[in-house]
């Protein structure tokens, strides 16, 4: 006798859904069984906007567009891919601005993840906490930047804007501020009950399985798996500003919450020791020449790998760019978490994930 | 757990963290990105600012009566969409005349009504800049 299974869609507009995605769901019972996944809502065009409408040197400001909270990511790496191919050698300096950001960012959107994980457990008040905290992430990028969001910052040949020792002295504090009370949150992540209950031992991917599915970003990092783009690529001085891998072993929920905790705190340190050693010099180093030839650059965005390739043929347009996202290449990864667990841990499955859809969709 | 409760409680007497927006304003820092704002007697009319523009949103078109600046020999006239605008500063670092010319201000753009036709009045003038 076959069993009786019944489909249950989540989205594409639900409740805990930040973005839209569609995910159905085969259940028996509460317990999952397959799922399909459907992540193309909000597919803006991007790639190809890229190749007709904008200039090499304009597509910077286009590719931040794909994403609110990594777009620093997005431009960053587009850039790195046109500098390789003109040649372009950057200052020092710009470099560790561009870590400082880059970090700043991490910190900012770990923080959202995490306030989202909470409230999809139903902690509404360490959401608000969380949120109110990130606040003060918020001001000094807009200090260092100009804006809140969208910054901007990244240019071909180095960065916009320098550092003043003012901002430089209220990015200290504040992150001191930060690194404060994310030592808090790691008390009420590890020891509250209602977090507890939801997170610990739900969701959880095993180290095989993280292999297997190719898993990357915290995710991967939550079950062990030593993978970290900022280890393996050298257009940035990660390791000399103090970029340490944290990795976990659990695997589940709360595993990928303590990753992101410690790894805001690792970002944390990189930016202080970023903004008390800065060196002297340009930010800004003029390119030459058109974009010829094949790059393919990685980067560790707050979600995990992401990698743009870029062709260009010598003129202004470019060929191609693709750009390939990190939650992209979770998405095995995440249906195959799915399976065996209740309906009802969809919601905080799937903010522990993180996943950023209209990056995916671009 | 203890902590978090006493945490909950305390928070209950604290002021609010969020502004009452529009009632009290938001401070804005010097060196935010706003407005970009453009000095006509200072501006050589290289046209750096309007290729350098990511979206377009610097157009010098012809006009009947342009301005007396001699440096204007083709009859142009500035024209700037705060709306498309992205305020990323691409123009201003192109200008070789920073400051005079061309600069960023900390001004946010006004509310754009349906009156303003703000879209239509811009494809009319990205109309004429094709046809020249
Ligand atoms: S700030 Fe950027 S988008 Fe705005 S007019 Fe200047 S170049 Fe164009
Ligand atoms: S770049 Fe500066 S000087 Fe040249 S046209 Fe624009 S505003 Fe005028």
């Amino acid at each position: 006798m076959s069993k009786k299974t019944i489909n249950i869609p989540i989205g594409s507009q639900h409740i805990a859904l930040l973005e839209p995605v569609r995910f159905k769901f085969e259940c028996e019972n509460e317990k999952i069984i397959t799922v399909d996944s459907d992540v193309g809502f909000v597919h803006r065009g991007i790639e190809r906007a890229c190749t007709t409408k904008f200039k090499f040197d304009g597509i910077g400001y286009v590719v931040a567009r794909v994403c609110g909270l990594c777009a620093i990511t997005h431009s960053l790496s587009y850039t790195v891919a046109i500098e390789k191919l003109l040649g372009t050698e950057i200052s020092v300096k710009a470099k560790y601005l561009r870590i400082l950001l880059l970090e700043l960012d991490r910190i900012h959107s770990h923080m959202l993840c995490l306030s989202h994980t909470c409230e999809s457990a139903g902690f509404e008040a360490m959401f608000m906490r969380i949120m109110g905290d990130r606040e003060l992430v918020m001001e000094i990028q807009e200090l260092l930047t100009g804006n809140r969001i969208q910054f901007d910052y990244i240019s071909i040949g180095g960065v916009n804007r320098d550092l003043s020792s003012e901002i430089a002295q209220k990015i200290r504090q504040n992150l001191y501020e930060v690194k404060q009370r994310a030592l808090g949150y790691r008390e009420e992540f590890t020891n509250n009950w209602s977090l507890s209950l939801k997170f610990k031992g739900i969701g959880a991917l095993s180290l095989d399985d993280a292999y297997r599915f190719n898993a990357i970003g915290p995710l991967a990092r939550a079950s062990g798996l030593h993978v970290d783009v900022r280890n393996e690529i050298n257009y940035l001085p990660f390791s000399e500003v103090g970029f340490v891998m944290q990795t976990h072993k659990a695997g589940d929920i709360n595993a990928r919450n303590l990753i992101r905790l410690d790894e805001i705190q690792n970002s944390i340190k990189m930016c202080e020791n970023i903004v008390n050693g800065l060196p002297e010099g340009d930010i800004f180093t003029k390119p030459k020449g058109k974009p010829n030839g094949e790059a393919l650059v990685r980067f560790e965005a707050p979600r995990g790998e992401l990698m743009y390739y870029v062709k260009g043929n010598a003129t202004a347009m470019l060929e191609r760019v693709r750009i390939k996202t990190p939650t992209f290449s979770s998405i095995p990864a995440f249906s195959h978490i799915f399976v065996g667990e209740d309906y009802a841990d969809v919601p905080a499955i799937l903010a522990s994930f993180d996943p950023c859809l209209s990056c995916t969709a671009k | 757990m203890i902590q978090s409760l006493i945490k909950a409680f305390t928070n209950l007497f604290k002021k609010p963290q969020t502004i009452d927006y529009p009632l009290t304003p938001i401070a804005k820092d010097k060196e935010y990105r706003g407005l970009i704002e453009y000095g006509e007697e200072s501006c050589i009319y290289c046209l750096k600012c309007e290729k350098a523009c990511p979206p377009g949103a610097i157009l010098f078109v012809k006009t009947e009566n342009p301005s007396a600046n001699e440096k204007n020999k083709k009859a142009l006239e500035y024209n700037y969409n705060p709306y498309l605008c992205i305020y990323c500063g691409e123009c201003v670092r192109a200008c070789p005349k920073p400051e005079e010319a061309l600069w960023q201000s900390n001004k946010k753009p006004s509310v754009a009504t349906k009156e303003d036709k703000v879209n239509d009045n811009w494809f009319v003038l990205e109309r004429l800049k094709k046809e020249s």
